[in-house]
C-alpha cells in the first residue's frame, strides 16, 4: 500500500505538469510599491500562484536591493540576490513626486486588487496614495502597509530594517550561547522575509472574505510585531517570571538535543521529542541502562535541565565516535530525528531539493541559467510556478501603461520627456545583460498585441 | 494617538500640506484598531488539526483559528505529545508553555485512529471539513484508509496540508518517511544552522553551525502552509475544487529566505560562519554600549557619513567612502571597520547614541540638501523588555487571557486588519474537553472515543 502511495503522490505533484496546471490567482492584479525585500516578498508570492504583479519603482534609480547584493558579487550586471525576490513581475518606473506620476499610480490603483507598499507611516498618504485615497476610487481595494514597527503607536516613524525589528522583538536576544557576550541575527535577512510571507498569509485572508463578501479592507503589517508572533519566549517570561537565556545549538525543547561533531568532521543536528523517539535513540545507541533511567523516560523529566545536560553529553560522545552519514542510516532505521547541517552548496546541489521542486534551475529569456528556491508550499492542483526571472528598471513601461491603461506611444513619449516615467540609468543592477539585444526587445519595445 | 512628542524622519511628512491627510488617516487607524463587534473573515471554514509531535502543524492550524475559523484539534486519547514540549519542561498545569500559546480558539477532541470507530468518525468529520492538517509520515494515513486519496472521494473540495521532514512525494520522500520532525533538524537541512555561529578563528565550539533560539524553522513552514491553504481555500470558493498542498519541513529557511540554493550555484563555494557580522553591508549589526546593545545600520553612503560624524570617527570616512568599500568579502578589512564602531560606541549609552542619531535625522530630512543621511539605531530587546515597551502596549501586541486552570496567559498576537481583524477570542487546552459538543455538533459516534 505504501509503495502504491508514493505512485500516486508522484502524479499527484508531478513537475512536469505544472506548466498545464491551472493558477489559484491567475486575473488578480497587484501593485507593488515596495522596495529591498519584505513588501516585494509579500508580493512575490502572490505572483507565483498566478496574479499580475506590477513593481512600480523610481525611474533611473530603482528598488535600493537592485544595487545591493553580498560581498559586493554582482552577477551579468546584476544582483544575483535580487531575482528570486521578485521574479516574474512587471517592472516599471514612475516618479511618485510629480502630479501625473501620481496620477498613473492612482489609475494603476484603481486597477488592481491588491496594493503594497512599505514606506515610513503615513508617507503614501502625504503623497496621495496611500488607502484613505485608492479606496475612495476603489473600494474593493485589499491595501496592505508594511512596516517595521506598524502604522501606529508611539514609534510609527522610525525607520527600520530587518537587523533593527530582530533587535526590537527579541528575536536577537534569543540567540547565541549562554554566558558570552555575543547575540547571532538569524541571517539572509530573515525579518524580512518571514514577515513577507506572513503578510501574503494576511492579504490571502482578505481575499477569502472578499471573494465571500466583496468587501476589501486596509491591513497594517508590522515588521518587529510578526517577529514577536513566532516567539514562545513572551508567554514563558510572563509565566516563569524571567526570560529564556539563549541556549547554543540546543533547543530546550528538545531532550537531548543539540549540533555535534562528527568523526569524519561534519555537523550533525539530533532532537529527541517523543519517549518513544527517545527509545529508539536508546536501542540505537545501545545504551539499556539510559532507556531504562527513570529520570529520561518521560519528556516533562526528561527535559528539565539536569536531564538534558546529561543526555546531550552521551549523545555527543557516541556521535564523536561515528561519520554523519552512519547517524543518518541509524536514525531512518529507528526513527528518530538526525540531520546533517547543510551549506549553501549541498543546498543548491541536493537531487532531492531538484526531484522536489524546491530547488529549480530556471532557463530564463533574458539572463538565461540560474538557480533558485521553488515555491514554499506544493499545491497539488494550483502549483506555484516562475514566470521569468527579474527584468530592468522600466522594462514593462510599454507593455504596463499601453495595455492596462491604454496610453499612446506620443503620450508615453511626453510622459518621458518630462521624466514622469523612465527606465535605467547605467548603473549595476538597473540596467540590462550587455549581451541583451535591448531594441530588439517585443516586450520592452512593445507595440500591443501578444501577451507576455 | 499622539503619546509621545513625535518625530519625524520624512521630508514628505514635514511637508506644508502634509498635516491634515496625516490626521485624517490617524483617526482612521484609531478606528481600524478596534476589533470587537468585527466579523471574521474565516468563520465559514472548518479545520481538522491532526498534527501529532510537529508543532509546526499546531501553529498552521492556529491562523486559521485566528481568523475565524472552527479549528478542531483532534488528538489519540492520551494525547498530542507536542503538548509537553516545552523549554526545560517548563508548563502551567501540565501544558507545555509553546502549546499553551497555539491553543488559541481552539476545540480539543479525541479520536482513536487505530480503531475502526475512531476512523469513522475521522471520515464523517473530514466530510464537512475544508482543511485538513496532518503530520503523520507519508502514507500512514492512506494506510489507515483515511489519506487524501480516500478522503477526496467523498469530499471533492478538501484541501488536505501534509507537514513532513521530506514530503509526501520524492524517493527521499518515501525513504525517509518514518524520520520525525523537529525544528532543530528542520533548521540545519534547511542551510540555517550553518550561517549562525561565530568566526571559523573563534574557538570551538563557539564557531560550530548553532540554532535561531526560537521556533524559526518550525513558524516558517507554518506561515508557508498556511498560505497555501489559503489559496488553496480561494481557489475552491470558485470553483469547489479542492487539492493536497505538501510542505517539506528540511526546506523551511532556503525555500523561504531564497539565498542558499542561488549562492551555492552562483557563488560554488559555502559561505563562513560570520558571527555577529554581516554578509552585506558593514557596519550592519549590534554592538556593546555601555548598557546594553544598539543597533549600527548604514545603507547608504550618506547613512555612513552621518554614522561617522555623530561617532566622532569622520577621520577614517576616505577609507571607506562607497558602498562598495563596505560590502567587500575581504574579512579583515570589516574587522577593521566593525573594530572601529565598536570602539566608538563602547563608552556611549543607548539613549546618548539614540539622541544624536534621532536628532540628526530629523534635521536631516528637514534639509534640501540630499545627503544628510538617515542613520537608524535600536536597542536589543529581551523579551520581558519587549512587554514593558509603550509601543506594544498601545498596538495590543500581547492579549492577557484568562483561563480558569491557567490562570493570566500573556500571548502575542498580530494581524491589523481594518474588516476581518486577527483575534484571539480564548485559550483551551484540555484533552478531550470539546468532544460533548463537536461530536454532538458533527454527528460523531461516542460509543469509546468521548469516554
Amino acid at each position: 500500500m505504501t509503495e502504491d502511495y508514493f505512485e500516486f503522490t508522484k502524479k499527484l505533484f508531478a513537475p512536469e505538469d505544472i506548466a498545464r496546471k491551472k493558477e489559484a490567482l491567475s486575473g488578480l492584479r497587484v501593485l507593488d510599491l515596495s522596495h529591498m525585500i519584505f513588501g516585494p516578498t509579500t508580493a512575490k508570492v502572490l505572483g507565483q500562484f498566478g496574479a499580475d504583479v506590477i513593481k512600480v519603482e523610481v525611474p533611473y534609480q530603482g528598488d535600493y536591493w537592485r544595487g545591493g547584493t553580498y560581498w559586493g558579487k554582482y552577477w551579468k550586471h546584476s544582483n544575483p540576490l535580487w531575482h528570486f525576490i521578485n521574479p516574474g513581475k512587471y517592472f516599471v518606473g514612475i516618479d511618485v513626486k510629480k502630479p501625473k506620476g501620481k496620477d498613473l499610480i492612482l489609475r494603476l490603483a484603481e486597477k488592481a486588487d491588491v496594493v503594497i507598499e512599505n514606506f515610513t507611516s503615513g508617507t503614501v498618504e502625504a503623497w496621495g496614495i496611500g488607502y484613505s485615497q485608492v479606496s475612495r476610487i476603489n473600494p474593493k481595494v485589499v491595501y496592505a502597509s508594511l512596516s517595521t514597527y506598524g502604522q501606529f503607536g508611539p514609534y510609527r516613524y522610525f525607520p527600520g530594517w530587518d537587523l533593527l525589528a530582530q533587535g526590537a522583538s527579541g528575536v536577537l536576544a534569543a540567540t547565541g550561547h549562554p554566558g558570552t557576550d555575543k547575540y547571532f541575527k538569524v541571517p539572509d535577512f530573515f525579518g524580512d522575509f518571514f514577515p513577507g510571507y506572513f503578510a501574503a498569509m494576511l492579504i490571502l485572508i482578505a481575499l477569502n472574505y472578499r471573494e465571500r463578501t466583496g468587501e476589501g479592507q486596509y491591513i497594517d503589517g508590522c515588521q518587529a510585531e510578526i517577529l514577536m508572533r513566532s516567539l514562545f519566549h513572551f508567554t514563558y517570561a510572563d509565566a516563569m517570571g524571567k526570560d529564556l537565556e539563549r541556549t547554543g545549538n540546543a533547543d530546550p525543547n528538545c531532550s537531548p538535543s543539540g549540533i555535534f561533531k562528527t568523526r569524519d568532521g561534519k555537523f550533525l543536528a539530533l532532537g529527541i521529542a517523543t519517549d518513544k523517539q527517545f527509545q529508539a535513540l536508546c536501542k540505537a545507541m545501545n545504551r539499556d541502562d539510559l532507556a531504562r533511567d527513570e529520570r529520561y523516560q518521560k519528556a516533562a523529566r526528561r527535559l528539565q535541565a539536569d536531564s538534558a545536560e546529561a543526555l546531550g553529553k552521551a549523545v555527543e560522545s557516541w556521535i564523536k565516535e561515528k561519520d554523519a552519514d552512519e547517524i543518518v542510516a541509524l536514525g531512518r532505521r529507528h526513527r528518530f530525528a538526525a540531520a546533517e547541517v547543510l551549506d549553501d552548496v549541498q543546498i543548491a546541489n541536493d537531487p532531492w531539493r531538484r526531484e522536489r521542486g524546491s530547488v529549480i534551475d530556471y532557463n530564463d529569456d533574458m539572463y538565461r541559467k540560474l538557480v533558485i528556491e521553488g515555491p514554499i508550499a506544493m499545491l497539488s492542483q494550483t502549483p506555484g510556478r516562475t514566470k521569468w526571472l527579474t527584468r530592468p528598471l522600466g522594462y514593462h513601461n510599454r507593455y504596463v501603461f499601453k495595455k492596462i491603461l491604454g496610453l499612446s506611444e506620443a503620450e508615453i513619449k511626453a510622459l518621458e520627456k518630462e521624466r514622469v516615467v523612465g527606465n535605467w540609468d547605467y548603473r549595476v543592477g538597473q540596467r540590462p545583460p550587455i549581451y541583451h539585444d535591448i531594441a530588439k526587445d517585443k516586450i520592452f519595445n512593445y507595440e500591443g498585441g501578444e501577451d507576455h | 494617538m499622539r503619546t509621545i512628542k513625535e518625530r519625524v524622519y520624512s521630508r514628505y511628512l514635514q511637508k506644508k500640506g502634509a498635516s491634515k491627510p496625516l490626521s485624517e488617516w490617524s483617526q482612521f487607524l484609531s478606528k481600524m484598531m478596534a476589533v470587537e463587534g468585527k466579523p471574521e473573515a474565516l468563520d465559514d471554514m472548518m479545520v481538522l488539526d491532526l498534527s501529532y509531535a510537529n508543532f509546526s502543524g499546531n501553529v498552521t492550524a492556529s491562523f486559521f483559528a485566528e481568523a475565524g475559523a472552527e479549528v478542531i484539534k483532534v488528538e489519540p486519547p492520551e494525547g498530542d505529545p507536542s503538548r509537553i514540549l516545552s523549554p526545560y519542561g517548563a508548563n502551567i498545569q501540565g501544558v507545555g508553555v509553546p502549546y499553551l500559546m497555539e491553543s488559541r480558539n481552539k476545540r480539543h477532541i479525541t479520536l482513536d485512529l487505530a480503531g475502526a470507530e475512531g476512523r469513522e468518525n475521522l471520515k464523517r468529520l473530514a466530510k464537512q471539513a475544508d482543511i485538513l492538517i496532518e503530520t503523520f509520515a507519508p502514507g500512514e494515513m492512506d494506510e489507515w484508509g483515511i489519506g487524501y486519496r480516500q478522503l477526496r472521494e467523498f469530499n471533492p473540495g478538501l484541501i488536505y496540508i501534509a507537514i513532513t521532514p521530506y514530503g509526501h512525494y520524492t524517493a527521499r520522500g518515501q525513504e525517509a518517511a518514518h524520520t520525525p520532525w523537529t525544528d532543530l533538524t528542520s533548521q540545519a537541512e534547511s542551510g540555517l544552522a550553518a550561517l549562525i555561529g561565530d568566526l571559523p578563528s573563534a574557538p570551538e565550539p563557539y564557531n560550530w553551525p548553532t540554532r535561531a533560539g526560537f521556533y524559526a524553522a518550525g513558524y516558517t513552514s507554518a506561515v508557508g502552509a498556511a498560505c497555501g491553504g489559503l489559496i488553496a481555500s480561494l481557489f475552491k470558493r470558485r470553483t469547489g475544487e479542492g487539492q493536497m498542498i505538501d510542505i517539506a519541513a528540511a526546506d523551511a529557511f532556503a525555500s523561504c529566505v531564497g539565498f542558499p540554493p542561488t549562492i551555492g550555484y552562483v557563488w560554488k563555494k559555502p559561505r563562513i560562519r560570520y558571527g555577529t557580522l554581516d554578509y552585506g553591508l558593514c557596519p550592519y549589526g549590534f554592538f556593546k554600549c555601555k548598557d546594553g546593545y544598539v543597533a549600527i545600520a548604514c545603507f547608504r553612503d550618506q547613512d555612513f557619513r552621518a554614522a561617522l560624524k555623530l561617532l566622532g570617527k569622520w577621520k577614517i570616512e576616505e577609507d571607506w567612502k562607497t558602498l562598495l568599500d563596505r560590502i567587500t568579502d575581504d574579512i579583515d578589512k570589516v574587522l577593521e571597520l566593525n573594530g572601529i564602531v565598536e570602539k566608538a560606541v563602547a563608552d556611549l549609552t543607548y539613549g546618548e547614541i539614540n539622541e544624536k542619531f534621532s536628532t540628526y535625522s530629523v534635521k536631516a530630512a528637514r534639509s534640501k540638501w540630499r545627503g544628510g543621511g538617515l542613520p537608524v539605531t535600536t536597542k536589543m530587546l529581551t523579551a520581558k523588555d519587549v512587554l514593558q515597551d509603550k509601543h506594544w502596549q498601545v498596538r495590543g501586541t500581547f492579549n492577557k487571557i484568562e483561563h480558569p486552570a491557567y490562570g493570566v496567559v500573556t500571548l502575542p498576537i498580530t494581524g491589523k486588519m481594518s474588516r476581518t481583524p486577527l483575534r484571539i477570542k480564548w485559550i483551551s487546552a484540555g484533552i478531550g474537553e470539546d468532544n460533548d459538543y463537536i461530536f454532538k455538533k458533527y454527528g460523531l459516534s461516542a460509543k469509546s472515543d468521548s469516554a
